[in-house]
């Protein structure tokens, strides 16, 4: 058995409700997010494509931060789920580096400042620290809600199928753009989705093996996620003009100031 | 259609998609494994360079550089890695038999590696203070040679691996293709004994019982070496991929290349070399403060050559089709 997760970027709308779920599933410290949506627009001769990639946590098979890790804080469940025991972490950050996914992230004090920083927490936040007590000094990760795999499966649920038994994210997506299921199961939903869609994973050439996969309904070469001209919205339109002045003549409208470069950015 | 331009904004998460620096192990507290990492490679150098020396034949020079190198590692390098961590007391779990990480591991294994050497590096000190001065007589010097002789062994071989452990460990990383080559340990190795060898100079300027000119042979060996080295790491980065190519320009020509034409290229080998070229047309009371100012260059190398490899070890993005 090997959980998967599958993300279908045709139909993932950006919403964000994944993260929302994920935070208060986990009771997830202000500053952290386990499940992140990159939103990037690429002008290929004037041709506006924008993406989203929801990414998390790949659950490698072959984990380079299980390797890394000096305690064996970071390791892997025979369901080849990569959790971390936070009891174990010492905060190294090794496997933060080692990652080439990106998907670690280290609780410094300054990620953790309470729901309302400067007032004292509320009684959601203390229960929370007792359910999921996030370590200050550990890193952290999506652990693919092993816990509400663990306690849906005792029950005889289905991950994948039973509600209770899966992913808040997964749970949440109104767009069913992520599914998940048994990847080493060849009729499981995730691995028909994979076969029929022609499944890929991130960065194969790492040898990580990941187990999210991405399906994007490619129609012959073309991205289905990419909205006709006539249906871009006039946000879309001002949007695209805030950070582009090319973007702005051509859609025929007074450009805005530019975007400043984000700290610590590489010039490509 | 043939694209004309291609251009890309980031709306979120920027350092998944566009090739940024790591900041774990550079950036606020992590200017703590920097120091950490320099000290170690003097400290193997020191050390190293004393053992050889001190094998030769005992000196008060000798012992004073393997007592100057554990030093470094005891006093700065471990107390620094220490510190740096993020949950500092449970620094035990990452030692062996506490975590059989060590199999794969490389920071439990420089963990393991440093903690034999700092035990069989006492034990090797306390022998080489023994029999120089001559406190233990008849059978027991036998023993204590042997003693000597055994721990110098174990603390030559560990620190060569203390040193090194941390090139490995930062190669290791695929996710940031500059340090992902073999060549890193090397780099680091030979730069750390090179440091070493102009440290141990500093001492033998004070013991006066070290023979300088071979010590300074060895050193115009390895600086040569060593550049060449450096030249053989940047164009394979050059050549290896596009976020390693991207690092390697940010060295020589982007805002860390005063790093590397000002700390590594000039005073950590130009400089030293030139000095020690010098200084062998030169009387030993002439080239005191030349050797000094040598010594001086060098620990500024070793204190740019890590810093410039930290700060500019860049990710590669993690989305497809996007570079």
């Amino acid at each position: 058995m090997r959980w998967g997760m599958v993300i279908n970027l045709a139909k993932c709308m950006r919403c964000h409700a994944c993260v929302a779920a994920c935070r208060v599933e986990h009771f997830l410290p202000l500053h952290i997010t386990w499940v992140k949506l990159i939103a990037y627009e690429v002008d290929e001769g004037g041709a506006v494509d924008v993406s989203t990639y929801p990414v998390r946590c790949n659950q490698c098979a072959d984990a380079p931060c299980t390797h890394v890790c000096p305690t064996e804080a970071s390791h892997q469940r025979e369901d080849g789920v990569v959790v971390i025991d936070s009891d174990k972490c010492i905060g190294c950050r090794y496997c933060v580096i080692a990652c080439p996914y990106q998907n670690r992230t280290f609780l410094s004090k300054d990620k953790n400042p309470g729901y309302f920083p400067g007032y004292e927490k509320t009684g959601f936040e203390n229960k929370g620290q007792k359910i999921f007590p996030h370590q200050v000094g550990t890193t952290e990760k999506c652990n693919f809600c092993v816990e509400r795999i663990d306690a849906g499966m005792s029950r005889g649920l289905q991950p994948g199928v039973d509600r209770d038994a899966s992913p808040a994210c997964v749970n949440v997506c109104q767009a069913r753009a992520l599914t998940f299921g048994d990847l080493d199961d060849p009729d499981s939903n995730v691995s028909m989705l994979i076969r029929k869609h022609g499944g890929f994973q991130l960065r194969t050439e790492y040898g990580t093996d990941p187990s999210v996969y991405y399906v994007d309904y490619r129609l012959g070469g073309v991205p289905s996620n990419v909205a006709p001209r006539e249906a871009q919205t006039g946000s879309h339109i001002q949007h695209l003009s805030s950070i582009d002045r090319d973007a702005a003549k051509r859609l025929h409208i007074e450009p805005k100031c530019a975007q400043p470069a984000p700290d610590g950015e590489v010039e490509p | 259609m043939k694209a004309q331009t291609r251009r890309q904004w980031l709306v979120t998460h920027e350092w998944m998609v566009k090739p940024m620096r790591q900041k774990e192990w550079i950036s606020g507290k992590g200017i703590l494994v920097w120091l950490a990492e320099v000290f170690s490679a003097l400290g193997m150098g020191l050390y190293l360079v004393g053992l050889l020396a001190g094998l030769g034949g005992l000196t008060e020079g000798a012992w004073w550089a393997t007592v100057g190198g554990w030093a470094l590692i005891v006093l700065f390098k471990l107390p620094l890695h220490l510190v740096y961590l993020g949950r500092p007391l449970r620094f035990w779990r990452a030692i062996p038999p506490f975590t059989k990480a060590w199999k794969t591991s490389w920071l439990a294994r420089g963990m393991f590696f440093s903690i034999v050497f700092v035990t069989a590096g006492l034990v090797q000190m306390v022998a080489w203070y023994l029999l120089f001065n001559d406190v233990v007589t008849g059978s027991a010097t036998d023993v204590v040679t042997v003693i000597s002789w055994a721990a110098s062994i174990v603390a030559g071989v560990f620190i060569l691996l203390t040193g090194v452990y941390c090139g490995f460990a930062m190669s290791y990383c695929k996710s940031v293709p500059f340090w992902n080559t073999g060549l890193l340990p090397i780099v680091f190795v030979l730069m750390g004994v090179a440091d070493g060898l102009a440290l141990t100079m500093g001492i033998s300027l004070a013991t006066d019982d070290l023979a300088i000119s071979t010590l300074e042979s060895w050193s115009r060996v390895l600086l040569v070496v060593n550049a060449l080295l450096i030249l053989g790491y940047l164009v394979q980065a050059y050549r290896k991929h596009s976020a390693a190519e991207l690092a390697a320009r940010d060295l020589i020509s982007g805002s860390t290349a005063w790093v590397f034409w000002v700390g590594i290229v000039i005073l950590g080998i130009i400089t030293p070399l030139t000095i020690s070229f010098v200084t062998m047309f030169l009387e030993e009371a002439q080239a005191g403060p030349l050797l000094i100012a040598a010594i001086v260059c060098h620990t500024i190398g070793a204190f740019s050559l890590k810093y410039s490899v930290l700060r500019v070890g860049i990710y590669r993005s993690v989305l497809p089709n996007v570079n």
